[in-house]
């Protein structure tokens, strides 16, 4: 099944390493510039080798951002696409001077490399969870593109695995690391806006679009397209290009497949990710109610709501989010602006008015982890409780009914239906 | 009959093969929800395609009960549709859907019986151990290692010790998974309470001939299964030259329980390299509980600069006002990136009695430091404003300057005096220029504007000219209708140098609502000059900001009917192509009527009709 394309020694790729060129440097706050070379340049030993895999539109935006880091040597590409290896493999040996770029067709040939520190995932979401967990058994680091998970069972193993193979996991929840929704978090964690009564979030959609199974179309050499790789751990189809579009196939979760849900998921590990950092990151709601009137309402234990609301925004950009508590309120979007109830909980603080959601923060806070083996902002816990809140608010969507679930034992209450979906068996020969 | 029904039941699935938003299938009538199941049955009994009967079994997994198995085990041989049916087979519940499973792993071969297994583990049905102990022993490594890490899943006695003997006897390329299902196993173990049992499996692991990663992650559970016994074994790893697990031992302190912990890192650090030294002691200010304050505050104090700057950054997270001395002596380091990691983490400082030990350093405090806790009381928005007036009276102008800026910072509107006060009559007529931006910061942050507009037209109106001009141009910045007010009255009176700047100010106002002022003015200001400035801002009103067409429409005709000059007329029918509308379009033809305007106008127009014809 693998098609190791060639293999290169460790020290070759330290060799190369020293003609990187460009890129701007942020170097990890606790390491001077003293401790650099004189240009800046990072010592071998101080180097993250980056593998990537599944490097499409999105992962070829992240792998820019990883590109500009200094301490960041770049060695190998994954995809199930010739050409789109090809591609990234150019844009990769361009920015390093070389031809040296190794390329894959099965990432378990990026994961078999020792001298690769970490991995990039940008695959689809159908192959995120699997290929994570696969990689922290390998012993690999890794930033891996949200949705992360298709349902809850594989949210809990993620954060479990992370756990019990001491990696770093960076979900792409990129706006974790951008001040102004930092800073509304800020407000709603520590009290500023009084007790947290509602936290809301834009879904972006409340429906799915789905894959499913098209009419076979003749099945490419897998050498230029690895169909079957493709597929990976979900149900097996016919080859059809039409569903060839990593970015959405198999995108709702467990739900594709002709359901109704699993359109929360695609935004919400975003929108609802930073609702789960303004209540603390404390477990996913505990209730789950269908929509009316536009919004799905959820309640924490505590009883502060988490609301999926589509319209109502304030005109901020893409991706809004705004708490509300007893005193005050924030809302904030894509566009890096915020708007507050009142000037006074700026406190005489600036918050850096950054838009367009870069991931170069992000990027930089997982790097910086993988050095110094602390927990990055998208962590696989708060990446799991955020994707639980998703697939939960799914499943209540699809039963078009309340759900109520049971945070400590992990399952909907008096509920098989729900529990039911809580999981979906892997295509073999795939498992967590 | 049946014919029809299950004809209805294949068109509704078909349709659900693609982009469809339908509403669930399922039921919350048990006897609904039965003659789904029914018809889904009869799809998959049917010579319905592969798809039909691909989503049905995705709808079985939800509906689907034990009446539902034996089909969809007729499906588990089929490459293509055995996927499809373990993902019914996992979801239903009870005794059938495993023993099918069961039969299949034993029947199938290859990828399949490796589905199969993969499924058994994923139900944690322990009546499949003894079978998957048979599988332990397969000649398919792929089908021994779903064996292996199942019975992992699956746990109990007979599977670790199986796994366990699998250990030593399993052939390399199965060892890893069987390592998985150990520490599985080892896990479960820990949990319930039997930890030597598990630290005895861990132990195992770690001796053992697999994969590196295994060892780590065999290593973290020894450690932690061995609780406060397991620090030596931490330390040990801190010493492996091996960089990974090294890497290991800094995740494990973060999750260690306890504080004997902390002792033994912060003993350890002495014996790391200084790079090492750094990471150790990020990862003890990640214990903020129990971390040892003193210990850190040493490190940021003394020693290596690489191991200091690590310790002032942690500072940042775990000090408290006992750092606040230390890390003001270090802002006075020779080395410019330890003095400024030093002031940043003063900055940042956490505590709640920081603050009052700042205020109280204060009256004691003499040249850089006297200025850096006048810095840090402007930093940290402290509020102590009588302690920082003080300083106005400084002889070093750095220290009054440092004053201003913590002013500007901390003042509220009931001392907003002070500032006015420094910036048009200071005693120190160098301190103008930032009195002056002091005062524009503070205003500024005001929560209530209109208020402090107020109290600044109050200290206008006993100012020198002057002095007015300044204040004028601060009012300008904070906004408000209050401040437009007054920037229109200012543009009116009969004092040529607020004349001149009130309808400059109301020029650049960035607002709509300085609109009707604006008009007012071109109209009825004071001199021409001033008219024609106020035209001006009127039109670049409705040039740059975004409202209704109508209105800006409007505001053109009035700025039109306004225009004593040619040169302004022009400007509004820049405006109007700009924004092209039919009512602009009317007004543009209306231009031509002008001599003067008419070449200018009939492009206009054109332009504005091309746009519009888009």
């Amino acid at each position: 099944m693998s098609n190791k394309t060639k293999q290169v020694p460790r020290r070759k790729f330290l060799k190369n390493a020293a003609s990187v060129a460009g890129g701007a440097v942020v170097a990890p706050t606790i390491i001077p510039s003293s401790a650099l070379g004189l240009d800046g340049a990072v010592a071998p030993s101080e180097r993250i080798v980056v593998g990537g895999i599944g490097i499409g539109r999105r992962g070829g935006y992240d792998l820019g951002c990883f590109l500009q880091q200094k301490d960041v040597q770049f060695a190998a590409v994954c995809d199930i696409k010739q050409k789109r290896r090809g591609e990234v493999k150019q844009i990769i040996d361009k920015h390093n001077g070389n031809q040296n770029c190794d390329m894959y067709r099965d990432f378990r040939d990026v994961l078999d490399r020792s001298d690769i520190d970490a991995v990039l995932i940008a695959t689809g979401p159908n192959w995120h969870a699997t290929a994570a967990m696969t990689a922290a058994k390998a012993g690999k680091d890794m930033y891996c593109e949200k949705p992360v998970t298709k349902n809850i069972d594989q949210s809990l193993i993620l954060a479990d695995t992370m756990q019990r193979t001491g990696r770093v996991f960076q979900a792409g929840t990129q706006r974790r690391n951008l001040p102004h929704f930092a800073f509304a978090c800020e407000l709603a964690r520590t009290g500023k806006l009084g007790k947290l009564k509602k936290v809301y979030a834009h879904p972006a959609g409340m429906q799915a679009l789905m894959s499913g199974w098209l009419p076979a179309e003749t099945e490419p050499d897998p050498d230029v397209v690895d169909w079957d790789m493709y597929l990976g751990p979900a149900a097996w189809r016919p080859f059809n290009k039409k569903l060839l579009d990593g970015f959405n196939f198999e995108k709702g979760g467990g739900f594709v497949g002709a359901f109704r849900g699993g359109g929360v998921l695609e935004w919400g590990s975003h929108c609802v990710d930073l609702c789960q950092w303004a209540v603390d990151d404390c477990l996913p709601p505990v209730q789950y109610n269908t929509p009316e009137n536009g919004e799905l309402v959820a309640r924490y234990e505590n009883g502060t709501e988490l609301i999926f609301r589509e319209k109502g925004w304030i005109p901020l950009g893409s991706c809004p989010v705004r708490f509300e508590g007893e005193t005050g309120w924030v809302e904030a979007g894509d566009s890096g602006k915020m708007v507050l109830s009142s000037p006074e909980l700026l406190a005489g603080r600036e918050v850096a008015e950054i838009g367009g959601y870069p991931a170069t923060f992000h990027v930089r806070d997982f790097l910086d982890c993988v050095k110094t083996r602390s927990q990055p902002k998208g962590n696989a816990v708060a990446a799991c409780n955020a994707h639980i809140a998703c697939h939960a608010a799914n499943i209540a969507l699809y039963l078009d009914r309340q759900v109520n679930y049971d945070n400590v034992k992990h399952e909907f209450v008096d509920d098989e239906a729900a529990n039911r979906l809580r999981s979906e068996a892997l295509r073999e020969p795939w498992r967590l | 009959m049946r014919t029809i029904r299950i004809m209805i039941h294949l068109m509704v699935i078909l349709a659900a093969c693609y982009v469809l938003p339908t509403h669930s299938v399922m039921a919350a009538d048990p006897t609904a929800s039965s003659e789904i199941e029914t018809s889904l049955i009869e799809v998959l009994r049917s010579e319905a395609s592969p798809a039909e009967k691909a989503i049905a079994c995705k709808k079985l997994a939800v509906n689907g009960t034990s009446q539902a198995v034996p089909e969809l085990a007729e499906l588990l041989p089929n490459e293509q549709l055995s996927s499809w049916a373990r993902i019914a087979l996992e979801a239903i519940p009870g005794e059938e859907s495993s023993k099918a499973l069961r039969a299949a792993a034993e029947s199938l071969d290859g990828r399949l019986q490796v589905g199969m297994i993969n499924s058994i583990g994923a139900r944690q049905d322990s009546q499949a151990v003894e079978l998957l102990i048979t599988h332990l022993q397969d000649e398919d490594a792929e089908v021994a290692s779903a064996a292996a890490v199942a019975l992992g899943k699956i746990g109990g006695e007979p599977a670790t010790k199986s796994l366990r003997q699998a250990l030593k006897s399993a052939p390399a390329d199965v060892r890893s998974a069987v390592a998985e299902g150990c520490i599985l196993c080892a896990e479960r173990l820990h949990a319930s309470g039997d930890s030597a049992t598990a630290v005895e499996v861990y132990d195992e692991i770690c001796s053992a001939d697999v994969p590196q990663q295994r060892i780590i992650e065999a290593t973290r559970g020894a450690i932690l299964a061995r609780d406060q016994d397991g620090i030596p074994m931490l330390m040990e790893t801190f010493r492996s030259p091996d960089k990974k697990m090294f890497q290991l031992a800094l995740g494990i302190v973060r999750e260690f329980p306890g504080s004997e912990v902390d002792q033994a890192v912060a003993d350890e650090l002495a014996k790391a390299t200084p790079q090492r030294a750094a990471l150790m002691i990020q990862a003890m200010a990640d214990r903020p509980d129990t971390v040892l304050l003193a210990e850190v505050l040493k490190a940021a104090t003394e020693g290596d600069k690489l191991v200091r700057m690590s310790a002032i950054d942690a500072l940042r997270r775990v000090g408290d006002p006992s750092c606040l001395a230390p890390l003001m002596n270090a802002v006075s380091d020779d080395d410019a990136e330890l003095a400024s990691a030093a002031k940043q983490t003063l900055a940042d400082l956490p505590g709640d009695n920081v603050d009052p030990q700042i205020v109280a350093m204060l009256p004691g405090a003499k040249g850089e430091n006297y200025k850096l806790l006048l810095d840090l009381i402007g930093q940290r928005r402290i509020a102590a404003v009588e302690e920082v007036v003080k300083a106005l009276g400084s002889s070093d102008p750095a220290v009054r300057k440092a004053a201003l800026v913590a002013l500007g910072e901390t003042v509220k509107l009931d001392r907003l005096s002070v500032l006015v006060t420094q910036a048009v009559s200071p005693k120190y007529p160098e301190d103008a220029s930032e009195a002056q931006k002091a005062l524009r910061v503070a205003s500024i942050r005001m929560p209530d504007r209109e208020a402090c507009a107020t109290q600044l037209a109050k200290a206008m109106q006993q100012s020198k000219p002057d002095s007015q001009v300044i204040l004028l141009e601060t009012i300008s910045e904070v906004g408000g209708s209050k401040a437009l007010q007054i920037l229109a009255d200012a543009a009116k009176s009969d004092r040529p140098g607020l004349q001149d700047n009130g309808s400059r100010l109301l020029g650049k106002w960035n607002g709509v609502d300085a609109a009707p002022v604006l008009l007012d003015l071109a109209k009825t200001g004071p001199a021409e000059k001033y008219r024609i400035r106020a035209l001006r801002g009127y039109i670049g009103i409705a040039r740059k900001f975004p409202m209704p067409e109508p209105q800006r429409v409007k505001m053109c005709q009035q700025a039109m009917d306004a225009a004593k000059r040619i040169a302004e007329q022009q400007l509004v029918l820049d405006v109007l192509k700009i924004h092209p509308s039919q009512a602009g379009l009317n007004l543009a033809n209306q231009a031509k009527q002008t001599p003067e305007l008419k070449e200018q106008a009939t492009a206009t127009a054109q332009a504005i009709a091309a746009k519009l014809k888009k």
